[in-house]
């Protein structure tokens, strides 16, 4: 196990809590700062989308590579 | 009723074009220059928020047209680098550069924008912040001398000044993320987005040429992104479409012939005659306004 590996799994399981919000905005099931209190956000939804891509491409920047 | 004629529609794709990418701050622009021609449209109506995103996207294409085959590179070289996990040739490292640079100003622009655009639409305002805006763009310039000081480059030509300073995949993930974050300023009327983050460029050592062309890369998803999100406002009724793609393909025009005039005027050009504009215009303005002429 190298060291980079608890950084990977952390952006990992960030990449998954963003999904999970993005599709929370998506439906309307959450109105954390919104402009509105009701119906979905997909404003929010396409952000927190794009900042689950963000740490899935950085969790796979630190995984450990293996010599080729 | 369109809040707009057709003619205050196509002077204002022309104004946005124009200025968004010159740092003079083209929000800035949208808010004065009505006021001082005392048009009486109304920005609260309904339509005038797809009017705003129409005009957004034809800047986004044009720089989309004019980077087009970088884009294309910098796309492959994103999923390049995010499947191998590994940044190994420039294109790859400037797609990264852009993802961290984006991130800061779409999370900005998600959560603060229409509330700081809400609580500074005001000319006075705008103007204020339009004289602001030279002055950071002066100030840019005097730390940019200063470096080129310490590196004894006065007695050579500017050509040869800019040839010391870097390209825009040189620039540090840190720096790329501050540059990033630094467009959120231009939700402030009157604060150029290019404005802050070419001189955020030049302070982290690039090239005039190389840092506009940096901020009009990491300016393309940002425009295009805000734009394409709000565009389920065009389909709804009472909105004057035809005439408002006009002005959306007069602003991609004057988009792109700024975009192409600045590159080359950075080869050698600086920051200073858009900050003197700035100060110059927005005292002008705020005379103007006062006196109501």
């Amino acid at each position: 196990m190298t060291r980079s590996s608890p950084l990977a799994v952390a952006l990992g399981v960030l990449g998954v809590v963003f999904i999970v919000v993005a599709a929370l905005y998506a439906v309307g099931a959450l109105q954390i700062a919104t402009s509105s209190a009701t119906g979905p956000h997909y404003k929010h939804a396409i952000l927190f989308a794009v900042l689950a891509v963000a740490s899935f491409v950085g969790a796979n920047f630190a995984r450990p590579k293996t010599a080729t | 009723m369109a809040p707009l004629t057709l003619a205050q529609a196509l002077f204002m794709g022309l104004l946005q074009g124009a200025s968004e990418l010159f740092p003079v701050s083209s929000l800035g622009h949208a808010v004065i220059v009505p006021s001082l021609l005392h048009w009486s449209f109304k920005q609260s109506d309904p339509s005038f928020v797809p009017f705003l995103v129409l005009l957004h996207l034809g800047t986004a294409t044009a720089l989309l047209v004019l980077y087009r085959s970088e884009w294309v590179a910098i796309i492959r070289g994103f999923f390049t680098a995010a499947i191998r996990g590994q940044m190994k040739t420039d294109t790859e490292r400037l797609a990264m550069l852009l993802l961290v640079g984006t991130i800061p100003a779409a999370v900005l622009g998600v959560f603060l924008e229409s509330r700081i655009k809400s609580l500074f639409a005001s000319p006075y305002v705008a103007a204020g912040f339009l004289v602001a805006n030279g002055f950071l763009m002066l100030g840019f310039e005097i730390l940019r001398r200063r470096a080129e000081g310490r590196a004894t480059l006065a007695s050579e030509s500017r050509r040869e000044q800019e040839a010391h300073f870097g390209s825009a995949e040189q620039i540090s993930f840190l720096a790329a993320a501050i540059v990033g974050a630094c467009q959120a300023f231009a939700f402030l009327p009157g604060i150029s987005r290019s404005g802050v983050t070419i001189g955020g460029g030049l302070l982290a050592g690039l090239r005039h040429e190389e840092a506009a062309r940096f901020s009009f890369l990491l300016a393309t998803p940002v425009i295009l992104g805000a734009g394409l999100v709000e565009m389920p406002g065009l389909f709804q009724g009472g909105v004057p479409v035809g005439e408002y793609l006009a002005a959306a393909v007069l602003a991609g025009i004057a988009a792109y012939a700024s975009a192409r005039f600045l590159l080359r005027y950075f080869r050698s050009g600086r920051l200073d005659p858009y900050g003197w504009y700035c100060i110059t215009a927005g005292l002008a303005s705020l005379a103007l306004l006062h006196f109501s002429l």
